[in-house]
């Protein structure tokens, strides 16, 4: 199945997109375009919404909506997938300074998994901090094909999975309705909520794409 | 009624892209926007050394001009009195002398109190990629039944 795994909704002070809008979108990407996509996942930035419940629309459309986090990192924006109470009371997930590595042995911790952003982003990205010697030796999977990069910032993150053997995943990085499903990621096995798309991420069985060259 | 040079609500569906629409804001576009605008120059949108102060790497495009700039990509295509409203969020500092490319993406047609709205996602761009402003636009269009 294929699953977009980063994506804004507004409830991120940067994004326009609306939940409904985004499964609109989704019906235009099945309907008039032809594709398919199963689902997405909205990574709100420095903050997890866990009030927020979009069965409804996810019924109604047919389309899986998880949720998830991007926290900001001194070492660059990290996606946290699986989520819990115990995590966010661990750590302070709007803590722009936090250090990722930290992070990342939290997100295990509790059961989720922590996958740094676009690190190939020019400035801000983790290749420019491993690049100054920083090491992060739990990291497994970062995000290999983020749909909003600039020309260089994929091949710099295909570079660095293939150089540390990380495992990739990808994301469209929507802000917009119409930039969802740009990139997901492609599961063989089903995903039905935050917990299967840990587990589902833990066994390593899994590859980015971009939706135009999959369908 | 004045005569309608773009679309009709009813030929706008789900998806259609309208764009991109390429072009450059030049030194010269941008001094003469200051001065319909009323901006004292040198500011940063015209001086290198006031824009490198600002801890910019040289004079942007004023964010009212994109917004210009982008407004008038969506009149030109639905017509001079379309636009009602227009959303943006500038994520990047747009340089002047280097192509930028507007595009717009229809993601919601409604019938909404009297008027026939068409929303669009709409983009700016540069060569490489970069996303300098996005948003979203809200379009009135005429029937082509109260024609």
């Amino acid at each position: 199945m294929y699953l977009d795994l980063h994506s804004h909704s507004v409830s991120s002070d940067d994004s326009r997109a609306t939940v409904e809008q985004y499964v609109k979108w989704i019906h235009v990407l099945r309907s008039k375009r032809g594709y398919t996509i199963d689902g997405f996942v909205l990574t709100e930035h420095r903050k997890f919404d866990f009030d927020k419940d979009y069965s409804q629309l996810a019924t109604e459309y047919d389309v899986l909506i998880m949720k998830a986090s991007e926290l900001d990192t001194r070492y660059g924006h990290v996606l946290v997938y699986g989520v819990t109470e115990g995590l966010a009371k661990d750590i302070d997930l709007g803590d722009v300074k936090m250090d990722a590595r930290e992070l990342i042995k939290a997100a295990r911790h509790h059961g989720a998994i922590a996958v740094p952003a676009h690190p190939g982003r020019f400035g801000i990205g983790l290749v420019d901090y491993m690049d100054q010697g920083e090491t992060f030796p739990d990291l497994e999977i970062v995000e290999r094909v983020n749909g909003g990069s600039r020309a260089g910032e994929n091949e710099r993150a295909a570079a660095l999975c293939d150089e540390h053997n990380y495992l990739g995943t990808g994301g469209s990085d929507a802000h917009l309705a119409s930039h969802l499903g740009s990139c997901v990621t492609s599961f063989p096995t089903e995903v039905r909520n935050e917990r299967q798309l840990v587990e589902a991420l833990l066994t390593g069985d899994f590859s980015p794409v971009w939706l135009k060259d999959v369908n | 009624m004045p005569e309608q040079n773009g679309p009709y609500f009813e030929d706008v569906d789900l998806g259609d892209e309208i764009g991109p629409i390429e072009l450059v804001a030049t030194d010269e576009n941008v001094t003469t926007f200051c001065e319909l605008w009323g901006n004292p120059m040198p500011n940063r949108f015209t001086s290198q050394e006031i824009a490198e102060k600002s801890g910019l790497p040289g004079p942007i495009v004023p964010g009212v001009m994109s917004m210009a700039i982008m407004s008038q990509a969506l009149t030109d295509w639905a017509g001079p009195e379309s636009l009602k409203d227009l959303d943006l969020v500038f994520r990047l500092p747009i340089p002047h002398n280097k192509p930028l490319f507007i595009s717009a993406t229809v993601i919601d047609t409604r019938q909404e109190e009297g008027n026939n709205v068409v929303e669009c996602d709409v983009l700016m761009t540069g060569t490489a990629g970069e996303r300098y402003v996005g948003g979203t636009a809200l379009l009135s269009l005429p029937s082509s039944e109260e024609q």
